[in-house]
């Protein structure tokens, strides 16, 4: 139940709301997670005044306000074949007006294909704490102590780079279902090859990181040779997945001969 | 509590809020009720408003988030074209169009699907279809597979950019003489079939409520007609039960059962009622203990009564423990989580084939328990049946080969998109209004009388539009809870499920295990088929006999060739037994679906067995007109059975044209079409299952209609029978205004109230237009020939020495016309008759039974490509070619398919419930139970073949439930086209099709 609600205009007043314990405090990007089960009592800080939404190329990166829509990111013009493909499969056209970056991140499950291609980019997160204090964490590690992290802390943007070749695939009942497993992959131009698999457990997984593609399969059907549960079996996804990420990596193979 | 500001519309609003408060809520209390409740998450999208122009989920949003944006609702996009003296702004271009193309059919979610249009159109005005179908990507449509809808923002935004758009155009022309009907007058009158050594008769039905006018001159009848109730429901009018509110209101809430099974050995609720607001909380110590059966059925049920509207005892996790009322939802909810209970946990049986086995746990062990027929609770079993027709050993003895293999269907959920809902209040005569969105509302009025200890008299039940409801509203379900709570706090109540509640509460397809054994000649001949049913009907057994009775009509379809015909060897064995899950029901198909899918992969299995044409083989051994249905004679609902002889089959040119438009021979012909190129691992193939459903249920539905003239020359039409987005009202009306000669826009239809509207039996069994179609045209007929009666006598008081016979005179174009051409306006025959001489009331009942439940008949094809690595399936293309009789409405009737269809594909392939070791859901939302929406739909064709049944007055047949029996099984058969996969279970998953293929 949000017993409070508060809409800041500046990081500073944000972010000491956010620190209070009492009571929880909860930063509100779209609203889309944490107004759809209201159980315990809590407050909501609205960000959608402190001027986060912004889309930028910067050099060779992509600077991504933490509050900007899932739509403002398709309509940016700005972000990859295959990132868009993500959110289109994530969220349908009404919940992407709303639903932002960095909400979209924090509500992460196993299987989230944004959070998947974000994170074989190896998304980098910026934060700011307690007296303007800002802090970089990338994704991959922020993912699986989401809490902690964000205890008195606010994400303001997601750092990607721009131009990389990548790649999302995924298998699922229907074209718009849950992916039942899921990869994605992206290639530096050194050579530097990461992949993630997804369909699976508390978050998408990084699999692969390495300086080639070589291995990246055994290392996929390796990572979900566990993978079991209600909807799939693991033997299943763990061959598919490395199915899966090969296909990823000719695509990229693909697109760079292209 | 918040001061916000809130623009809506481009008014200003001042309002006091409590943080928490969702801006749904907040736009339902100021008044705008086409914002409508489909779920939680957002992902039905019938909560959609625009802001800043945008298309958002109003039930994910805090009203105060919405503070300093532009919010729009359907309410401000167009208004009646006429009102009165005032010159109304019209509809919009949307709305029309809407309304035009049919894309309307409950009508729940089309606020929601023309604001995400108008978005759309905004920023694009000449968008493709891909854009369309992802801008109503957020909406979910249980009813239209979004074909019109689609095709409706594309002429919208052509008549936008100033073209043309050509009409809607009636795809079906009127034959010069019907096909099927009576081939080469061939068919006997009668025909004989020996049952249990005893001759039996069918005869031949031709209805007795003739049609004067004929089929070429028909006006009203088989045109594109738009839907009486689309104009109210394109612009997001207060029509449905939870947009209806009083004065003092209470709102229910269920506390549900977080176990499988198990006793209460404690309840106690007196922190619940200390919570301010909280007006009522009822246990099972508070009320009678009454056994009924939930199944919206005639009297007498077929079924067991083993249902309390609260029990000392759950049987399914959602069960029901306590009821709440409270002066808001929320703190109702509270209540709930005050509610202290202590349960005895009891062992469950969640496996339906181990519950029948000796020791299993009984679940309703209850002394009042009643018994239907076989039902045996000391077995858990719900119902028994055993059919044979013929000799089925003396079959199988002279087959070449006997086929035998075992396939399984899911449970699955009806998912209208409106939940369940209903309100309840006691009138100034103290008697109890129920408004409820159901399809039986006289069932219900009579069901629950005895569970509330009230008379029937003291009831009134009102049905207004429904949002969907697929056999799930064929339910008295939740009426009582808040019925319950008016007679125990003397308030209003309203209670509307949540969408959790209609995954864990409500009632879903019964998963069957079915074995089918098959004795065929090796030319192809069927000697003897078999199959048994282990269905499994949850915790009660409303629905258990007679849909998996229903089952038989896949059965059916095949009777075998040469001698089989004459005396085909069939045997149907069942047990419906009980398990502690979510109760089974009634679901669009009612147990055909089930049969099909193993009787369809059953035939393409022996096809290609014995290297036969699939096509040909099915063919060879289906049912034909002029012969007795093998059913007629061994089964009708649990009543005595009574032989019918197929009289319109259009079955094989139902095959001929779906086979041209799928590209069967041409795409089967050519290799290098299966082939996907630069994928190798991708494969495409092509399936295809017949059907034939039922008409009504035969010497048991009725349906009434009565018709009254009025002053102007209209008429009042009153039904019975339950539109529930299905645009019944709509059939109903264009039979009565053909036979009245006026146009629809005279008949003034309403539907349902049982103080007001004549009975019937309500909206299932595929019955509406034939049962309560012979009803209105059996009353269109009397009122019709007392206005020709009065028109004779005006026109001989107005010509000298005419003669006029009321018989010869014409009813068209709002006027009565004799032979020589002289007429009288049905505005002046009213007046006449109402106000200038001898006055009476021109007015009549009709109401209808049929002997008879003529089948539709037909060939579902479908197209797919298949990942063999991974084994994703794609289904790219659906064909449906239909049997269903006259078509009265083309564009109701293709939106029925298309929307059966849709449904189907789903069943194909995502939807099914599971459920864990503790009986725990797997699937309560709509992210997990994925339905398809607009933007991953294949390409829909839906083809009718007209053939003209006898027993109707105007020919028809049903058309609304066989599209949900073929596309499973034809999906099934085009993956093993594809790859070889030969799947026995649907739906038809990744790694399902990858094991098969992994064991080949």
């Amino acid at each position: 139940m949000i017993i409070e609600y508060y809409r800041p205009d500046s990081l500073e007043d944000a972010l000491n709301l956010l620190s209070r314990k009492d009571p929880r405090t909860l930063a509100l990007g779209g609203g889309l997670y944490i107004n759809e089960v209201i159980k315990e009592p809590i407050a909501v800080v609205d960000l959608q005044d402190l001027g986060l939404a912004g889309i930028k190329k910067t050099g060779k990166n992509l600077q991504l306000g933490a509050a900007a829509t899932l739509q403002s990111l398709l309509d940016s013009g700005l972000i990859e074949l295959a990132l868009e493909k993500a959110i289109m499969h994530q969220e349908n056209y009404n919940r992407r007006q709303v639903a932002t970056l960095a909400g979209s991140l924090v509500a992460s499950t196993g299987r989230s294909a944004l959070t998947a291609v974000l994170l074989a980019l190896d998304a980098e997160l910026e934060l700011v704490g307690g007296g303007q204090r800002r802090d970089k964490i990338l994704l991959g590690d922020f993912l699986p102590l989401r809490e902690e992290n964000l205890a008195g802390r606010l994400i303001t943007g997601v750092r990607i780079p721009a131009g990389l070749a990548v790649s999302y695939h995924y298998v699922a009942r229907s074209p718009a279902d849950l992916p039942i497993v899921g990869a994605a992959a992206a290639r530096w131009p050194s050579g530097r090859t990461r992949a993630v698999l997804l369909g699976y457990g508390e978050q998408p997984v990084m699999v692969f990181d390495g300086p080639e593609a070589d291995g990246a399969d055994i290392a996929a059907r390796s990572a979900y040779s566990d993978a079991g549960d209600q909807w799939a079996g693991a033997e299943y996804r763990s061959e598919t997945a490395g199915v899966l990420v090969n296909r990823c990596l000719e695509e990229i193979a693909e697109k760079r001969e292209g | 509590m918040l001061d916000i500001e809130l623009t809506i519309n481009k008014e200003t609003y001042q309002l006091q809020v409590p943080p928490g408060e969702r801006l749904y809520s907040v736009l339902r209390r100021l008044g705008f009720r086409s914002v409508k409740f489909g779920d939680e998450q957002g992902l039905s999208g019938a909560d959609t408003v625009l802001l800043d122009g945008k298309p958002v989920n109003s039930y994910l949003l805090l009203a105060a988030q919405a503070q300093g944006h532009e919010l729009e609702t359907i309410e401000q996009m167009g208004e009646y074209p006429d009102q009165g003296w005032k010159e109304g702004r019209g509809l919009h271009v949307l709305q029309q169009e809407f309304v035009k193309t049919g894309a309307i059919q409950c009508g729940y979610c089309t606020p929601a699907q023309l604001l995400a249009a108008s978005e759309l159109l905004q920023r694009e005005p000449d968008p493709s279809e891909g854009q369309i179908r992802e801008v109503l990507s957020g909406v979910l449509c249980r009813c239209t597979g979004y074909k019109k809808p689609v095709e409706a923002v594309i002429r919208s935004a052509a008549r936008l950019r100033g073209e043309q758009v050509p009409p809607i155009e009636d795809p079906i022309q009127v034959p010069p003489e019907w096909l099927g009907t009576d081939p080469g007058g061939s068919l006997p009158q009668t025909r004989t079939v020996q049952v249990d050594g005893t001759t039996l008769t069918a005869e031949r039905v031709i209805t007795d409520i003739k049609v004067s006018n004929k089929p070429d001159t028909w006006r009203q009848v088989g045109k594109p007609k738009e839907k009486v109730d689309a104009l109210k429901l394109v612009q997001g009018k207060p029509a449905f039960t939870a947009d209806f509110e009083r004065r003092d209101m209470l709102y229910a809430k269920v506390l549900h059962s977080p176990h499988a099974h198990a006793r209460i050995s404690s309840i106690d609720t007196s922190r619940a009622l200390e919570i301010p607001g909280v007006r009522c909380v009822l246990t099972y110590k508070d009320l009678p203990r009454v056994p009924y059966s939930t199944a919206g059925q005639s009297d007498p049920i077929p079924g067991p009564l083993d249902c309390y509207s609260l029990d000392n005892k759950v049987r399914f996790v959602g069960d029901r423990v306590a009821f709440v009322a409270a002066e808001s939802e929320e703190i109702a909810e509270q209540a709930l989580e005050a509610i202290e209970v202590e349960y005895e946990i009891l062992e469950a049986v969640l496996d339906s084939r181990k519950a029948m086995e000796p020791g299993a746990p009984i679940i309703h062990d209850q002394d009042d328990y009643v018994n239907f027929a076989d039902s045996d609770p000391s077995k858990n079993r719900a119902a028994k049946i055993r059919i044979d027709i013929g000799d089925v050993e003396k079959g199988f003895k002279e087959a070449d080969q006997i086929f035998e293999v075992e396939y399984e269907v899911p449970k699955v959920q009806p998912a209208h998109i409106e939940p369940h809902a209903v309100v309840t209040y006691w009138d100034e005569d103290d008697r109890l209004v129920i408004r409820t969105s159901t399809q039986v509302p006289f069932h219900v009025r009579r069901m629950i009388a005895p569970v509330l200890d009230l008379p029937i008299k003291r009831i009134r039940v009102i049905k207004p539009r429904i949002g969907g409801g697929f056999g799930g509203k064929q339910e008295m379900l939740i009426e009582d809870v808040a019925a319950h709570l008016t007679i125990a706090t003397g308030q209003p109540v309203q209670y509307v499920c949540t969408r959790e509640e209609e995954f864990i509460a409500a009632r879903s397809r019964h998963p069957m295990r079915i074995r089918l054994r098959t004795g065929v000649k090796n030319d192809g001949t069927m000697t003897a088929n078999e199959m048994y049913a282990l269905s499994d009907t949850g915790a009660n057994g409303a629905h258990a006999l007679t849909v998996t009775g229903n089952t038989t009509k896949a059965m059916a379809l095949y009777v075998g060739d040469g001698p089989y015909r004459e005396a085909p060897n069939i045997r149907f064995y069942a047990d419906i037994v009980y398990t502690n899950t979510p109760p089974s029901g009634a679901f669009r198909g009612y147990g055909v679906p089930q049969g099909y899918w193993p009787v369809e992969r059953h035939m393409e299995f022996i096809a290609n067995q014995l290297g036969l044409d699939p096509l040909e083989f099915r063919l060879k051994n289906a049912l034909r007109a002029g012969e007795i249905h093998p059913f007629s004679v061994a089964w009708s609902e649990g009543r005595d059975p009574v032989p019918e002889m197929i009289q319109t089959n259009a079955l094989a040119e139902c095959v001929e044209k779906g086979k041209k438009a799928i590209g069967w021979d041409q795409k089967l012909s050519d290799k290098e079409w299966s082939r996907v190129a630069g994928k190798p691992y991708m494969k495409r193939g092509l399936g295809v299952a017949l059907a034939m459903q039922g008409t009504a249920i035969p010497y048991l539905d009725m349906g009434g209609a009565s018709i009254k003239l009025n002053d102007d020359g209209s008429f009042n039409l009153l039904v019975g029978a339950t539109d529930l987005g299905t645009g019944s009202d709509t059939v109903l009306g264009q039979m009565a205004a053909e036979i009245l000669g006026v146009p629809l826009e005279d008949m003034i239809i309403y539907s349902s109230d049982t103080d007001f509207t004549p009975f019937d039996k309500g909206a299932y069994a595929s019955s509406t237009t034939y049962i309560s179609g012979a009803a209105v045209v059996d009353a269109a007929n009397k009122v019709a020939d007392r206005i020709r009666a009065r028109a004779a006598r005006i026109l001989e008081s107005r010509v000298e020495n005419a003669t006029i016979i009321p018989e010869e005179i014409e009813l068209a174009d709002r006027c009565a016309i004799a032979p020589d051409g002289h007429a009288v306006t049905l505005e002046e025959i009213a007046l006449h008759s109402l106000h200038h001489a001898d006055q009476e009331q021109i007015m009549a009942v009709g109401s209808y039974m049929s002997p008879v439940a003529p089948p539709p008949f037909a060939a579902q094809f479908a197209e797919v490509t298949v990942d063999i690595e991974t084994g994703a399936v794609e289904v790219d293309k659906l064909v449906m070619v239909v049997d269903a009789g006259v078509i009265v409405n083309p564009v109701t009737a293709s939106g029925q398919v298309e929307g059966g269809m849709t449904q189907a594909l789903g069943y194909a392939v995502s939807e099914e419930m599971v459920y864990d070791e503790k009986g725990r859901a797997r699937e309560k939302d709509f992210r997990n139970y994925h339905i398809f929406s607009a933007q991953e739909m294949p390409d829909l064709e839906a083809i009718f073949v007209e053939t003209f049944e006898p027993s109707h007055p105007f020919g028809v047949k049903a058309v609304a439930e066989i599209p949900m029996d073929g596309v499973a099984p034809a999906v099934g058969n085009a993956v093993f086209n594809a790859c070889g996969a030969d799947i026995h279970d649907n739906p038809i998953t990744p790694e399902k099709v990858w094991r098969a293929l992994k064991v080949e």
